[in-house]
């Protein structure tokens, strides 16, 4: 597996914090609602072990904890990812109903709600990912975004990746001010997609240093 | 006696795959100009079809949709009628977005969709 050094690794997680600043402004103006999201925390880890850590932590949150619902996207460029958000299932109609609104029926809530999670997704994952892309001085071309419900196993499969990916984890605590809804985002990357993004966060450094 | 020709209504064309999009930016805008006319496409394509028989004011175009995307739409667009006001809505906030709707002449604005964003951009076609 690829290693990252201290400072790739305080870079990484500084990029990510900016990031992260945008989601949950992004976050914000979508539910109306003040949102505090924790300082992300980074980790490289298999698919196996993601999907483990994943599914204790939102069971510790979720009435029915075994299922979650995902919305990836594919993104291609400077280096090449699938990025995941995830939140358990019965936050998800929940966070619809926030963001629409109370005008719209419930039965209308219940037809859209995968249309207005692949929506949320879009926005959550655009606001990460255009981050990095920004910091970076690259283009990332994203893939239209994609609705899954199953266990944290099925989620972190759903991207195709290669057996030998790593998932960078990145964990996303959202704090509503009235409703307590927590999020994880994932970056599935292979090995040499993690070989590009050492590149691209060696490249940052080299800029912020003045050195290129 | 003074001949006043009735101002004609205003009509703006929103562009997006995703429906959830269109009925809240259709929302806000009846909000704020509830006289106006808004007209849906939930492609690139669709949207040059609508934008021929509507006349549209003001165009919103998401980008990343299946199909023909937004900004190649825009281009099309912005070739039948040069003056027509076409912004991105979008949620694409990377730079390489914004730099190529410059480039084009086209409006930026970033997602999520707010009743104050689509006030500026009502803007656009006077409202």
């Amino acid at each position: 597996m690829v290693e990252l050094s201290e400072l790739e690794n305080d870079a990484l997680i500084e990029i990510f914090n900016i990031g992260v600043g945008q989601a949950a402004a992004s976050m914000s103006a979508l539910v109306s609602e003040e949102v505090r999201m924790s300082v992300p925390s980074i980790s490289f880890i298999s698919r196996a072990d993601a999907a483990r850590l994943l599914g204790s932590r939102l069971a510790a949150e979720a009435e029915a904890p075994d299922r979650i619902c995902g919305v990836s996207q594919h993104y291609e460029g400077a280096f090449d990812t699938d990025a995941i958000l995830m939140f358990p299932e019965d936050k998800s109609l929940e966070l619809v109903r926030l963001m629409v609104g109370e005008t719209v029926s419930l039965q209308e809530l219940t037809d859209m709600e995968q249309e207005a999670m692949c929506e949320i997704g879009n926005i959550i994952l655009n606001a990460c990912i255009g981050t990095l892309a920004n910091v970076f001085e690259q283009e990332l071309r994203g893939s239209l975004p994609e609705y899954h419900v199953g266990t944290s196993d099925e989620i972190l499969g759903v991207s195709g990746s290669e057996p030998d990916s790593v998932v960078l984890m990145l964990h996303i605590d959202f704090a509503l001010d009235k409703h307590q809804i927590l999020g994880y985002v994932a970056f599935v990357l292979d090995i040499s997609a993690l070989h590009d993004l050492k590149e691209q966060i060696n490249r940052y450094i080299a800029r912020a240093m003045g050195q290129a | 006696m003074t001949d006043v020709t009735p101002e004609r209504t205003k009509t703006v064309l929103i562009v997006d795959d995703s429906r959830v999009s269109r009925m809240m930016a259709r929302q806000y805008i009846l909000h704020l100009q509830p006289g106006w006319n808004v007209v849906e496409a939930g492609t690139g394509e669709e949207s040059l079809d609508k934008a021929r028989a509507a006349l549209p004011d003001l165009v919103l175009m998401d980008v990343n949709m299946p199909g023909m995307g937004g900004i190649a739409a825009a281009e099309q667009l912005r070739r039948l009628a040069p003056a027509l006001p076409i912004s991105l809505l979008t949620a694409n906030v990377q730079s390489a977005t914004r730099e190529r709707a410059e480039a084009l002449g086209l409006g930026f604005m970033e997602k999520p969709i707010t009743e104050a964003r689509i006030a500026q951009l009502l803007a656009l076609a006077g409202g």
